[in-house]
């Protein structure tokens, strides 16, 4: 039978590359590392359709443990932070026009917190929390062969590891942002009475004023994003790990990195084409 | 269709480190194959790429004529060919009891093999009794457990979904001298099943001459075949 291998190992070494070479090499390895980070998604999205009954009670305990790891288990975090910001953002609103009543500070809450603050923010809270431990967590289970052992057991990885974990982080990432700006709201209501003197009834209606149909198309479209990307980088790279332990907080280290570029690009990519598409009826 | 295992002009490599070069392999039903080599010289991947959990870089593995899929490995369960692999390492998960790591292949494929919840858990507990694990570890974390037991776990885990194709990787390195005689006992057991396809690496010679069977050596990306050493 012909040979099928690039060269005879026993007898020959791969040839030393040039400088043409090199690039053309790094250019491949870049596509299919591309191609690797595609995969992850295509197969976790895929195994929504793999037949099996038990096989689907199972994942669903997986699923409903991760929510509660990654969206319960934050509750505190963000409901801390987002009140905080809210205030914030009225003691800032007031320095800079002293004179803002109800219906201004509405606006400034609904462009800065619906719109932005609340997605933004919460999907940085789950990849610090959830992303690095997801990561971690899986590169730890590939280190100690139990990707492999599940393999072995016919359990498939993408849809007992990867797609819980990606469902749970953009169902988590949704909840929590409406969490965020409800007490988000709740820290500005308390502060706007506290030093502009503006009533709750009177910033009740500010808000309603304010807010738009296109912000709530916005902010689901924004919390899917953001989960999926947490979700989604954070499986990847943990899954990279090859068989050392040392490559573990590398690999995680990578995945919050790569998630926080991934939000941030996002965000701003969603934001500009919000604007650019409904920007005119939100002026 | 060819039953049994089948290696069709497969390498493997990893980056530039040739594991296996063009290789042709038949294992028939039932049949023992014993791998052996110098340490680092690529068994436990060959076993990987054998049991189907590494795609060949060229070439093929079939199990019972079917190529395994690496991203869907259920649909071997489905077709009725089940693997049991046992690590070298353990392989357990860490953060499942003893019992849990034996009981989730159970659930998982609780429909294929036809089991309920009481079924599930008498299989766990019948397998993990019959490799002498105490009930008292059942519910313990393998973090907790000793090498040996953690060896018998990962025997259980392998046995319990009642395989077709077992693979062992060195399943008698650093245990004390009872339960190497265990797991000896099994490997015989095993050996006379004529159900189950088993491949073990090992570098024992008494292990291969305990169980008398096909050896293979794999030196430099080859596989040479060893004497047919008799049965202690």
């Amino acid at each position: 039978m012909r040979s099928t291998l690039p060269f005879d190992p026993r007898h020959s070494r791969a040839p030393e590359l040039t400088f043409v070479g090199r690039l053309g090499h790094a250019a491949i390895d870049r596509y299919q590392r591309g191609l690797a980070l595609l995969a992850t998604l295509g197969a976790a999205v895929l195994a929504v359709r793999t037949p099996g009954v038990a096989a689907g009670r199972v994942v669903r305990r997986v699923l409903l443990l991760q929510i509660f790891y990654t969206g319960f288990q934050a509750v505190t975090l963000i409901g801390t932070i987002s009140v905080l910001l809210g205030a914030t953002i009225v003691i800032q609103t007031e320095l800079m026009v002293p004179s803002a009543d109800a219906a201004l500070i509405g606006k400034v809450l609904i462009a800065v917190v619906l719109r932005e603050l609340a997605p933004l923010i919460t999907a940085i809270v789950v990849a610090g929390r959830s992303g690095t431990a997801i990561a971690t967590e899986l590169g730890n289970m590939k280190v100690s062969s139990e990707i492999l052992a599940l393999t072995s057991l016919g359990i498939d990885p993408p849809r007992f590891i990867v797609m819980p974990r990606l469902l749970a982080s953009i169902a988590s990432v949704l909840v929590l942002m409406v969490y965020f700006a409800a007490i988000s709201l709740g820290g500005t209501a308390a502060m706007g009475l506290a030093i502009a003197n503006i009533g709750l009834g009177s910033l009740q209606n500010g808000l309603s004023g304010a807010v738009t149909v296109y912000d709530l198309g916005l902010f689901f479209v924004k919390g899917v994003g953001l989960g999926t990307i947490v979700g989604w980088l954070s499986c990847h790279y943990g899954l990279q790990v090859k068989s050392s332990p040392t490559e573990v907080p590398q690999m995680a280290s990578k995945a919050v990195v790569m998630s926080l570029l991934g939000c941030v690009a996002f965000n701003t990519l969603a934001t500009a084409l919000f604007y650019w598409t409904v920007g005119p009826p939100l002026r | 269709m060819q039953p049994g295992l089948v290696l069709e002009n497969a390498s493997f490599r990893y980056g530039t480190i040739w594991v296996l070069l063009e290789t042709n392999l038949r294992v028939s039903p039932g049949e023992t194959l014993v791998l052996t080599g110098e340490n680092g010289v690529g068994k436990s991947t060959l076993l990987y790429l054998l049991g189907g959990l590494l795609p060949a870089t060229t070439g093929r593995v079939l199990l019972d004529g079917e190529a395994p899929n690496v991203t869907r490995p259920s649909e071997l369960v489905r077709k009725g060919i089940r693997r049991g692999f046992v690590f070298q390492h353990g392989g357990l998960f860490a953060n499942l009891t003893a019992l849990d790591n034996v009981l989730l292949a159970l659930r998982y494929h609780a429909d294929v093999l036809g089991l309920d919840e009481a079924g599930i858990a008498q299989r766990g507990r019948e397998v993990l009794r019959d490799l002498r694990v105490s009930q008292h570890d059942f519910h313990t974390l393998p973090a907790y457990l000793s090498v040996g037991v953690r060896q018998r776990v990962g025997l259980a885990r392998a046995l319990a979904i009642d395989p077709n194709f077992v693979f062992l990787d060195d399943p008698d390195q650093g245990l004390d001298e009872s339960t190497r005689e265990l797991v000896l006992e099994l490997l015989v057991k095993l050996r006379d099943e004529k159900r189950i396809t088993l491949v073990l690496t090992t570098t024992d010679p008494e292990v291969v001459a305990r169980l008398g069977v096909r050896a293979l050596e794999l030196n430099q990306g080859r596989l040479t075949s060893m004497q047919r050493m008799s049965r202690a």
